[in-house]
């Protein structure tokens, strides 16, 4: 095993580690496997970043200039802004998701590792070292836009169920009770419906069904509330549309010095440009009340899905149209 | 019966205009309305993905489904970047996104100083202090105002209102986002409007002139370097450089020497030329029974051209070069000229009916009497020019662009509403905010907001000062 390969193996190792031990922490919320899970994560983010810089320094060939190289930036900076996001609030929870899916992202590149290769003319640039990092630090930072809507839905449906469940017996009580008991089943129909939150998130449901020991109930209280998961979704969204801005217009920049014209309708740019979009109308409706929350979430993970389409499955399906051969 | 004096008057046909306009403005400007457009844009721009464009009428015909063919060509959805339905929905975006930001979202984003229901905001608090009426409202401007607060008083029906705004200029940051898109799409219209750009290949030692400006180009060498680079899964050959060595004489006659690289473009008079592609250009020969036929392509052609065998219903497609054949007559790996060929396409009418491999300086029999030879081959370079005087204005339009959208997501404009009112024995502070993304985003900073004026307040008076020499 040549040291090249052992950084990439010690990286996933670390992921693996801290995906477990924060998967743990997010089931449990013991404190042990939050304090294992950290480093790991440190570790598994510094050592691929390591690796990312030897390439460069033994070949000297810049590593970004293929699948290999940009989808392992794509797992390092995606660990770095989940961390960076978790130091200033607190977002371990979310950790062995990020974790899980940064392994899965650096095993997945392994299979296009083929080694060191000259870049191609048109990649010989200095744009290649601005617009590549920018573009994918803004996948990574969707991704973890994704994860935390991602939570943010299972805690949603999560409530629902428990508002569901909490009615049913009323219901057939209020039922089983005659035509007297019909008004109490509207009343209590009616209850959650209008003790709507204001702020502060979550619905009443989930405080008095944990109070009354359901394990749902108590473990979702443990999750911060809707609010802030909703809140911390469009900070990170908001990393990631100004880095896909940039980067689009790097892009288009570079096209312009290599291929003409900063616009060619290529797929990957438009493809690009498709995700720009939907991530725009997410911060313009993230502005109106009814649809910040769940509405929000479901178009971040839309949002997302756009990005895989823009960035594998353009490289990959969609191949020879964007191959960066002239 | 005579009309009395006091009834209404009957609207004018100029209200009624007016009120109608004003109703048709509304609805342009219809936030709802407007992310629908983009929605429309984003799938009419989502099906450029999908389905190839620029191709011929054959192209879809062959590689597409019957119907969708026809779905694809009888709606332009090949060329649908410059159908008048996509450019018709980009303007349309355009002017309602103009007119929701000067009619809609500047007036409600910078709101009049007034009074309001403290306890109807969902974040408010209220506060008992000490003192008396003077000193608490000092204090509470000297709080806000130590804060980065920017503190304005009001008297409003009788109440002496503070506000204090923080990132108050920062509202406008919709304003500038929007303005960047609109420059940016005023630098696409200019080159709609007067730019050009095209394509054009010329061979080494002969030259081309562009239509557009009369510029000529003559190719004196075109170099290439393509690598074999060992990777796992065997030899690969990268392209590594390739450069054209050009003489260009401008319209006004003035010659000088110069080179074309890939991402190293040459700049003249506002047209910048790119090395786009490179090729082999190959001199064919057709021949009936040893006799060279007089209609035999006059001079090298280029990879993609293609010419007719004589008289003949066939025709013959220069499809690509090969670098080396390999045993047996099957192409070799290696694109660089060592035992070239070309391979050609068979064509009986416009049915491609096969291809064939022809060694260069060897030719082939290709039935009836007719023989094709392939000469040498020259090398010619692919030249890109454009000329777009709207990149000005997109490069900057697109750093308004991101300057409205750091402005509109890193500085959250918050108001806060500060009542103070009471008697001279106690005074109580009521404080709301508001922000333009809601109360859920601003709930914490409220809350330390609230904490810090409360101790604060309690906090004793300043100490005096220390006598000297009592610090040590
Ligand atoms: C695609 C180009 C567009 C960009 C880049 C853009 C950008 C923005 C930004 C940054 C904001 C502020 C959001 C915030 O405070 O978080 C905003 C708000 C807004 N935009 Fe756009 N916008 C675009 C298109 C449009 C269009 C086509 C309309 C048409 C009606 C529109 C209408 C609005 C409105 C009404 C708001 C204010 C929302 C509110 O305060 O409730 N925008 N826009």
């Amino acid at each position: 095993m040549n040291t090249d390969q052992l950084l990439i193996v010690i990286s996933i190792s670390a992921y693996i580690m801290s995906t477990l031990a924060l998967f743990t922490y997010f089931l449990s919320r013991e404190k042990l496997p939050k304090q294992i899970g950290i480093p790991f994560a440190f570790i598994g983010c510094a050592v691929q970043f390591f690796e990312l810089v030897y390439r460069y320094q033994t070949s000297h060939i810049w590593p970004l200039t293929n699948l290999y190289g940009s989808l392992s930036l794509f797992a390092a900076m995606s660990v770095a802004i989940f961390i960076g996001f978790s130091l200033k609030y607190d977002l371990w929870f979310i950790g062995g998701f990020v974790q899980a899916f940064a392994a899965g992202f650096l095993a997945y590149a392994l299979t296009w590792n083929e080694g060191y290769l000259p870049a191609v003319p048109a990649l010989q640039s200095y744009w290649i070292k601005i617009h590549v990092p920018l573009v994918v630090s803004s996948y990574a930072a969707f991704m973890v836009a994704m994860v935390m809507s991602m939570l943010y839905l299972i805690k949603y449906y999560g409530e629902r169920s428990l508002e569901r469940d909490a009615m049913r017996p009323m219901n057939i009580r209020a039922a089983a009770a005659g035509s007297g008991g019909t008004g109490m089943a509207m009343a209590a129909y009616a209850a959650p419906v209008t003790s709507q939150r204001m702020i502060g998130g979550d619905l009443p449901v989930l405080a008095s069904a944990a109070a009354a020991g359901n394990p749902l109930a108590m473990w979702l209280s443990t999750l911060p509330s809707l609010a802030k998961l909703d809140i911390m979704t469009y900070r990170i969204v908001s990393v990631g549309l100004p880095l896909l801005t940039v980067g689009i217009i790097t892009g288009a920049w570079w096209a312009k010095e290599a291929w003409g014209a900063y616009w060619q309708w290529d797929p990957k740019e438009t493809a690009a440009l498709v995700s720009w979009t939907v991530y725009a109308m997410y911060m313009h409706l993230h502005t109106r009340n009814s649809w910040r929350g769940v509405r929000s979430a479901w178009m971040s993970v839309l949002g997302f899905v756009t990005i895989i389409f823009c960035y594998l499955g353009v490289n990959i399906w969609v191949s020879g149209l964007h191959s960066y051969k002239m | 019966m005579a009309m009395t004096g006091t009834a209404p008057p009957a609207p004018s046909i100029v209200d009624g205009v007016r009120a109608g306009l004003r109703e048709l403005l509304g609805q342009l400007s219809n936030f709802w309305f407007g992310m629908s457009l983009l929605g429309v844009w984003g799938f009419l721009t989502l099906i450029g993905v999908v389905v190839d464009q620029g191709k011929d009428e054959t192209f879809y015909l062959t590689n597409y489904a019957p119907a969708l063919a026809r779905l694809v060509l009888r709606l332009h959805l090949d060329n649908i970047y410059h159908s008048p339905a996509y450019l018709g929905i980009v303007g349309f975006i355009l002017a309602c996104m103009t007119l929701a930001t000067f009619w809609r979202v500047i007036p409600t984003r910078l709101p009049p100083l007034r009074g309001v229901k403290i306890e109807a905001i969902p974040l408010n608090a209220s506060m008992t202090v000490r003192g008396d009426e003077a000193s608490v409202r000092a204090r509470v401007e000297a709080f806000f105002a130590a804060r980065g607060w920017q503190v304005r008083k009001r008297e409003l029906g009788g109440i002496e209102w503070t506000f204090a705004d923080k990132h108050n200029w920062a509202r406008r940051g919709v304003l500038v986002a929007h303005v960047g898109f609109v420059i940016i799409a005023i630098g696409t219209t200019l080159y709609w409007a007067f730019g050009y750009s095209g394509q054009t290949a010329v061979l080494a030692g002969s030259t081309v002139k562009i239509a557009e400006n009369g510029t000529v180009f003559r190719l004196d060498r075109f170099r290439y370097r393509i690598d074999p680079i060992r990777t796992k899964s065997g030899i690969v050959y990268q392209p590594i450089d390739y450069v054209s060595d050009v003489h260009v004489t401008d319209h006004a006659g003035k010659t000088h020497v110069d080179q074309i690289r890939v991402n190293q473009p040459l700049d003249i008079d506002g047209v910048s030329y790119y090395q786009a592609s490179y090729g082999f250009g190959v001199h064919f020969t057709v021949s009936k029974d040893g006799k060279p036929l007089a209609n035999s392509p006059a001079g090298s052609i280029k990879e993609g051209e293609g010419f007719a065998v004589g008289q003949s219903t066939r025709s013959l497609q220069y499809a690509k070069f090969i670098g080396t054949i390999g045993p047996g007559n099957t192409v070799g790996p290696d694109p660089r000229p060592n035992n070239p060929g070309v391979m050609l396409n068979v064509f009986d009418g416009s049915q491609n009916i096969g291809s064939v491999l022809v060694p260069l300086d060897r030719g082939i029999d290709i039935g009836n009497g007719y023989r094709v030879d392939a000469g040498r081959y020259t090398l010619y370079s692919g030249i890109q020019y454009r000329h777009d005087p709207g990149i000005p204005f997109v490069g900057v339009g697109a750093f308004v662009l991101l300057a409205g959208l750091c402005i509109s997501f890193y500085f959250l404009p918050a108001r806060l509403y500060v009542r103070v009112d009471g008697d001279a024995k106690s005074w109580q502070i009521g404080l709301a905010a508001t922000t333009v993304k809601g109360y859920d985003i601003y709930e914490e900073q409220f809350a330390a907001l609230v904490r810090d004026f409360e101790r604060d307040d309690a906090a004793p008076p300043a100490r005096p000062l220390q006598p000297a020499g009592s610090l040590a």
